[in-house]
């Protein structure tokens, strides 16, 4: 008897006694092996048929080490099975040979897609694969006519007792010449021109004036192409165009051409709409969002549209008039119900369904950050009304959160269940590297200078005690924390932030606290080293709290802070003030207002908008204390030896610092087509004084111009991006009437345009790039007085961004300035300059 | 050369299987962390020649209890349940199936992370209870699991508080039944209806006008729940404070 074990219907198996286990067929393994993986064992009561052979033939199958496996056995007295296993061992791959190609890359290529490593098993599946995936890359750009050949020798093992069964694969590849379009000829179309039809297609002509405009032939494309026409005419009444034939002619070898036959047929024009089975919004309603009205040119890619607009999730059509209020379940679709004339008369029918309510909301993925900081995220929250707005909105809004990577958040249904209305909701984030770190060495400045940034951006600070949380640092909590410590020769700087989101839990209200120290010695050019006995020293901390606002809408965010620094002089003079040995107060209170709609991707936003007005300022010590700032220098005080004294006077002016400052910035982000985004800014920035004889400080004033990086300063300088001119270089001179001497103190008032195009070279989650182009133009001003908007200095150019989670951002414009460079008198152009940009957001 | 890097640097296999059992007996006896490191890496070698063998059980066993001495709980769970899959009638399968388990037991996070690890220690755990109902660790797989069970109770829990400590309270009443309904045994339960309780009633109060009434009569029906089942516990003084509220203010309609 003999029988394959696969062949016995399974019920009627009968109990043998396992006799002689043989392993026969092409196999390298050890027989002993064989048997022993089996399990079987001799001796061993067995059914045959029966569970325990296919386990066995299965676990032998699960290998994928053989190619066929079959099991045979012979009944002997005493019901004893002699089983007979033979097996066909797949051969491995000895060695790849590609012949016919000549690029190396796409050698490399080959094999690495198809997983062409020594030791594979070389199936029938695998040289079938292989091929048709060669034969598609060739035929994607252009060679439709590539010919691919694999063969498999085999060959014998070189070590010495090995029985395995090894095969080269000879890979032929037949590339033929590139095909291109020769001609694509229309026929058949009046009111359509040629030009026209034929800018429907994304397959083009060859064209010696458009040599950058591929030619080449894509079998998938031209399908599309052919529906893309029919749609276009759709969208312009006719709606009964269709192609009535087509047909690729070939030229020769590397030439074809196209030829294609429409018929155009009637224009048509929408006739009444009328809507059936809607209950919960009224004819009236509907129409609105349809806002298609009787008498308009038919367009059937329109009405598609405007009942479900499959290129916008969020877009105003009639679908998501249901879909953001509870339907999940309602299903519209339009029928034409009479046709007469040229004029199609159309029925919406609505099935309303039940409304959808969530159950269960649920994150999956999350294994750093805490629950808490992610559910207090989500519009979605169970026993609320399903509304597909608020989860593309929870999706966008968790990217934003910057913990996840914002391009794999995937939002899924479960259990949806249309008799009770419910369904659950899965969110699947996958965590990034939130942290940062900054180490830098360099020379600079008369010495080494050396930088430790740490920024730990889903830091949590309770779990700081906890010696569990460290791997390597407690976070989680959605809390960022940066340290920051910058040493030279001549200064040191240390910093400190910290920030919560939510404080308290309970509403989005972030709080940010800060602390820095800044030591700054004198440099003595004769040694050539820091004269540690002068200094001037900066200590300062700010309290901030900013609220997320509900009304007018929930993009607002309200903000206020208060900060404070003390300047301290030991025989040092920065220039900002006439005395070398005082001191120096900036307490300050801040109040912003912020709407932010950016979407989708922090790094890389597509639309929305940001803008924001901030106040600054001081309390008015002058209107109370009774100071005459105005005639300090008659005030004895102020004097030595009967002359004014400068230094005294800046002293007292300058004691508890005074001052009001008014900022405005715009942002707007534009798709333009598909991920080519266009950012536009506007910037305005003022600085005054409640009383005109203390005067504007010296502190707190708008530097223009160059990569706008913070970078270290003493004054607490805004600096401002301006490309295209060297760094803080766009500000007012003074020239000081009697010494001729000329002393920049900054503006007081600027203002500053910015376009700029954007283009994703990848957005993935290591690394997103992006190039970009711009051109704009900004200046500043020493008072109202010189303020014109128009008198800008433009600049144009381009540049690159690398986002790299461990590193933050890294770029590098190049910029020309059309304008010359103020206090300069050759009046040139300020001609191309390079940006470097560190770290910096935007 | 020490002979541990001549039996590693070695074609044979035999003395390098030799040399691996000697190395993570001592390291049982021993407790030192290198006996089952090189341990492993002398298995690593040999590992897929003794495969389908007799001696392939052995190693196996010894490959996946060294990553479980070492605290490599990740590879030592997926180790053990290769094992137990590969041998179930091996005599040791029974304690591979628990250190499977309780190697997920290790690997489980914290409540507020995301549990796929503790659904599946809990699997593993009940896999091994009942295929092993005398086994030797029933009773500390009991414990295990009650613990594992107790962390998924305190997420689900701590989620729908979280919506009640964020003053969204219908999210919260819904959270709540939810959890009610999936975790009957829990010892949050008695918290459980008094949050739904309380989420109720200040929905009720913080409602507009014309909605007060009916929500104060839900809330009216939650104390009723939880009265039914803890008139004597933790939060029943509040509740009952609630309770009164309710009811002066409903007498007002």
């Amino acid at each position: 008897l003999n029988l394959s074990a696969q062949d016995i219907p399974l019920a009627n198996g009968e109990q043998y006694t396992v006799g002689e286990i043989t392993v026969t067929g092409n196999t390298g393994y050890n027989e002993q092996t064989v048997i022993a993986f089996t399990g079987l064992r001799k001796g061993e009561k067995i059914y045959i048929p029966g569970d325990r052979i296919s386990q066995v033939i299965n676990k032998l199958w699960d290998l994928g080490l053989f190619s066929d496996i079959n099991l045979y056995y012979t009944i002997s007295e005493g019901n004893v099975a002699n089983l007979e296993l033979e097996i066909q061992e797949v051969p491995e791959l000895n060695e790849v040979t590609i012949s016919g190609n000549k690029k190396k890359k796409h050698k490399e290529k080959f094999i690495k897609k198809n997983d062409l490593d020594p030791g594979t098993k070389v199936t029938e599946n695998l040289i079938a694969t292989t091929r048709n995936n060669i034969e598609e890359f060739y035929s994607s750009e252009g060679y439709l006519n590539a010919d691919v050949d694999i063969r498999t020798i085999p060959v014998q093992d070189t070590l010495e007792g090995s029985t395995k069964q090894l095969v080269d694969l000879d890979i032929d590849i037949n590339v033929g010449e590139k095909v291109k379009i020769s001609a694509i000829n229309i026929e058949g179309n009046e009111v359509f021109s040629d030009g026209k039809v034929r800018r429907q297609m994304s397959t083009k002509r060859k064209n010696f004036l458009r040599f950058w405009k591929r030619s080449k032939f894509i079998e998938e494309d031209y399908e599309e192409d052919k529906q893309e026409i029919i749609k276009e005419y759709k969208s312009e009444g006719y709606r009964d165009a269709r192609i009535i034939s087509d047909s690729i002619i070939k030229k020769d070898e590397e030439n074809i051409a196209i030829n294609l036959k429409v018929e155009e047929g009637d224009k048509y024009y929408f006739g009444d709409i009328s809507f059936l089975g809607n209950s919960v919004y009224t004819d009236k309603q509907l129409k609105q969002v349809l806002k298609i009205k009787k008498g308009d040119t038919y367009n059937g890619t329109l009405l598609e549209q405007r009942i479900a607009d499959q290129t916008k999730p969020d877009a105003d059509d009639l679908t998501n008039l249901y879909q953001n209020n509870g339907y999940l379940f309602s299903q519209i679709n339009a029928v034409e119900t009479r046709v007469y004339n040229d004029t199609i008369d159309f029925e919406i029918r609505i099935r309303e369904g039940k409304v959808a309510y969530f159950d269960e909301v649920v994150v999956k993925g999350n294994d750093k950050t805490n629950d808490h900081v992610i559910y207090r995220n989500l519009r979605t929250r169970p026993g609320e009304r399903y509304s597909k707005r608020d989860v593309v909105r929870t999706v966008r809004e968790l990217g934003q959160l910057g913990f996840f990577d914002a391009q794999k958040l995937a939002p899924e249904f479960k259990n949806v269940n249309p008799n009770d209305g419910t369904l659950d909701l899965e969110y699947n984030v996958i965590e990034s590297g939130a942290s940062q770190i900054e180490l830098q060495g360099g020379y600079g400045g008369g010495g080494f200078v050396g930088t430790l940034g740490l920024s730990f951006n889903n830091f949590s600070l309770k779990g700081i005690f906890d010696k569990d949380a460290y791997h390597p640092l407690p976070m989680g909590d959605g809390q960022t924390l940066s340290l920051r410590a910058q040493a030279a020769n001549f200064y040191q700087t240390y910093s400190l932030s910290f920030s919560e989101p939510w404080l308290g839990g309970k509403e989005p209200i972030r709080l940010t606290t800060s602390f820095s120290h800044t030591v700054q010695y004198f440099y003595d050019a004769v040694n050539r080293d820091a004269n540690r006995d002068r200094r001037f020293l900066i200590t300062g901390g700010s309290v901030g709290l900013a609220k997320r606002l509900t009304i007018p809408d929930d993009y607002f965010t309200v903000s206020s802070a208060v900060s404070y620094q003390h300047y301290s002089l030991k025989n040092y003079d920065i220039g900002l003030f006439n005395f070398p040995d005082g001191h120096a107060n900036n307490f300050a209170i801040t109040l912003g207002l912020t709407r932010n709609n950016q979407f989708t991707n922090p790094i890389y936003p597509k639309g929305g908008s940001e803008f924001s007005i901030t106040a600054k300022f001081t309390p008015p010590y002058s209107l109370w204390n009774g100071v005459d700032y105005g005639n300090l220098e008659n005030n004895p005080a102020y004097q030595t030896n009967g002359q004014p004294d400068p230094a005294k006077i800046d002293q007292k002016r300058f004691d508890w610092l005074e001052y009001y400052k008014i900022k405005f910035k715009g942002d707007w982000y534009n798709s333009i087509v598909g991920d080519l985004v266009l950012r536009t800014n506007v910037e305005y920035g003022f600085l005054g004084a409640y009383n005109n004889e203390r005067g504007i400080p010296p502190f707190e004033r708008f530097y223009l111009g160059g990569d706008g990086l913070g970078g270290y300063s003493l004054d607490g300088r805004e600096t401002i991006r301006l490309r295209g001119y060297p760094n803080q270089s766009l500000t007012p001179i003074d020239r000081d009437p009697t010494s001729g001497a000329t002393r920049n103190d900054g503006a007081t008032i600027y203002n500053k345009y910015s376009l700029e195009l954007r283009y994703p070279i990848t957005l993935n989650r290591s690394a997103s790039i992006y190039g970009l182009a711009f051109a704009e133009g900004g200046a500043s001003y020493d008072g109202f007085r010189d303020f014109n908007p128009f008198q800008l200095n433009r600049s144009a150019g381009f540049g690159v961004r690398i986002f790299m989670p461990a590193f933050g951002l890294l770029g590098i414009d190049f910029g020309y300035g059309f304008d010359p460079i103020p206090g300069t008198s050759s009046g040139e152009s300020s001609g191309w300059r390079p940006h470097f940009i560190i770290g910096q957001q935007f | 050369c020490s002979p541990y890097q001549k039996v590693l640097k070695n074609e044979e296999i035999k003395p390098k299987y030799e040399m691996a059992v000697k190395l993570y007996e001592e390291g049982l006896e021993t407790g030192k962390n290198n006996r089952f490191k090189k341990t492993l890496q002398l298995l690593e070698q040999i590992l897929p020649q003794y495969r389908g063998t007799p001696q392939g059980e052995k190693i196996s066993f010894i490959y996946a209890d060294s990553y479980y001495q070492l605290e490599d709980y990740f590879d030592a769970g997926y180790q053990f349940e290769r094992f137990t899959k590969a041998y179930p009638t091996s005599e040791k399968a029974g304690e591979a199936a628990f250190k499977s388990a309780k190697s997920y037991y290790y690997v489980s996070p914290r409540y507020s992370l995301d549990q796929t690890e503790t659904y599946k220690g809990i699997e593993k755990l009940q896999d091994y209870i009942t295929r092993y109902p005398d086994g030797e660790n029933v009773a500390e797989a009991n414990t295990l699991l009650s613990e594992l069970r107790e962390k998924l109770e305190k997420k689900a829990f701590e989620i729908a508080r979280q919506y009640y400590h964020i003053e969204d309270y219908k999210a919260s009443i819904a959270a709540m039944d939810n959890f009610i309904e999936s975790y009957p045994g829990s010892k949050y339960i008695e918290s459980a209806y008094f949050h739904k309780l309380d989420a109720a009633y200040l929905l009720a109060i913080n409602s507009y006008q014309y909605l007060v009434e009916e929500r104060l009569e839900t809330a009216s029906e939650y104390y009723e729940d939880y009265e039914k089942y803890y008139a004597e516990g933790e939060f029943s003084t509040k509740a009952s404070e609630i309770s009164a509220d309710i009811n002066q203010r409903l007498k007002n309609f």
